[in-house]
Order: C-alpha cells, then structure tokens, then sequence
C-alpha cells in the first residue's frame, strides 16, 4: 500500500468559487463510492466541535433528492439537493443548497478512479455563493449576475 | 464606500466569466488595455468597461506609464471572498481525512 498517499488535499479557487480536493484510499471505488451515497455520510462528514452531521437520507437516482442535517459551531444547519448523474462507482454529481440561504445551489462532483492498492476521490464543488446573508452578499452577487446577463447578452463565457 | 459595499463590488466583479478571465490572465503579469483586447480577440472599449469594474472593486490597479495604462492584479479584496471558501475548503480536507480513517480501519 505504499502508493497510496496519507493526507487528504483541498485547494481553494477564490475568484470561481471553487473547492478541489482528493484523498486516496485503500479500498475499492465501489466501496469509497457506497460511502458517498449512502447514510454512512453521517460518519464521515464531521469535525467535532466544528461541524457535525447527524442525519442524512437520499434517493440516489438522478432526479432523486438528498437531504442532510447537523449541527455547525452550536447552530442546527440543513442541506439539500438533488442528483445529476449518478454512475457507480466512477461518477456522481449533486447539487448542494443549504437550506434558509438565498442564491442558486452548488454543485457537488465525485469522481473515483482505480489507483494501484486503491481508490483516488476528488472532490469538486463549484459555484459556491457567498452563504452570508446578515450582510446581503447573496442576494448582491445573484442580482449582480441577473443585471450583467442583461447588461451583456452577447458576451462569450 | 462601507466595507460591506465593498465587499458586494468584489462579488460583482468577479460574477462576471470574461472579467474572471481578465483577472487569470493578468495573474501571470501586468499589461495595456490593448494588449488584452488583442488576447481576448474583444473591442477595446468593451475590455475597457471591464477593467473599469475590476478597477472599482480594487481588484486591479493601474500605473500610467507614458500615454499608456497598465494594469496588474491586487490579491487584497479577494481575501475577503476567501474567508467564506474557507469554510467548505476545511470542511472537505477534514471530511475525506475521516473517510479516510474509517474505511481503512474498517
């Protein structure tokens, strides 16, 4: 198993709003991929103290919708979404809303790939607004972005 | 302009996907307003307008040398954008660790 690295890697990309992120495990796609779809979830995504999630439940189908709950720094959070494309054990994408929060949801992209002695995940979760809303970043950006589609219909992307 | 003002001009700016890749092409170095024009096969006014928007958010700065503008990107306004990515950037780290951790015990 010496391939296989030891810590988990998450960059950020300030301007897309974009996290990338991997971890290779000693375990097969199939497995790594049971643990992504699945109330296992509740294991996994947690940081004590910081981030705790006590329930999860999904219809793992494109089309099917997830929902998780917890608790982060002392506060009941919510999360939910639905699946876009779901391809065990290489692929599966959702989408991400946290639930009271304004603006279009994230979306959320696992893809496992076959390594010696494992399994690579990476992580990708692209268009993360501003979640704040005390402050109105949310509902500035997606203003914003209604007014620019306006402003500059012909602009090329 | 309050801080929050700020903030939300730097949210604008950066909605946009050709001043996003305004902002790329000006991290591997400064340059004029015409040599962008030229490298994002765009009328100049059009790059002009842009770079205005970036400007106000501060996300560029501009140095006139001779008749010229040049702009270079300033990293300052987007740490304030980066504190909130933070968050999902720990939280993934954290997370895959521990998925890590339990399949491997199990």
């Amino acid at each position: 198993m010496s391939e296989i690295k030891t810590h988990a890697r998450a960059v950020a990309d300030v301007i897309d709003g974009l996290i990338v992120a991997s971890v290779e495990i000693a375990r097969t796609p199939e497995r790594v991929f049971q643990a992504l779809s699945s109330r296992e979830i509740v294991d996994w995504w947690v940081n004590p103290g910081v981030f705790d999630t006590r329930e999860w439940s999904g219809d793992v189908r494109v089309g099917g919708r997830w929902h998780a709950s917890g608790i982060a720094r002392g506060a009941a959070y919510s999360l939910e979404g639905e699946f876009l494309e779901v391809d065990p054990p290489r692929k599966l994408v959702q989408t991400w809303h946290r639930q009271g929060t304004p603006g279009a949801p994230s979306t959320l992209t696992y893809m496992l790939e076959p390594i010696a002695g494992g399994t690579r995940l990476t992580v990708r979760h692209a268009g993360i607004a501003a979640p704040d809303q005390r402050n109105n970043m949310s509902a500035g950006w997606r203003t914003s972005c209604d007014r620019l589609s306006e402003i500059l219909p012909n602009r090329k992307g | 302009m309050s801080r929050i003002e700020a903030k939300t001009d730097v949210f604008r700016a950066i909605a946009d996907p050709t001043r996003r890749a305004l902002l790329d092409r000006l991290r591997a170095g400064p340059a004029n307003a015409g040599t962008l024009a030229a490298d994002f096969r765009s009328s100049r006014p059009a790059v002009s307008k842009h770079l205005r928007v970036l400007r106000e958010a501060r996300l560029v700065v501009d140095t006139r040398i001779g008749r010229e503008r040049v702009y270079a990107v300033n990293p300052v306004p987007l740490q304030s954008v980066a504190g909130w990515l933070e968050g999902y950037r720990a939280f993934w780290q954290v997370s895959l660790t521990r998925l890590k951790r339990n399949l491997e015990e199990k």
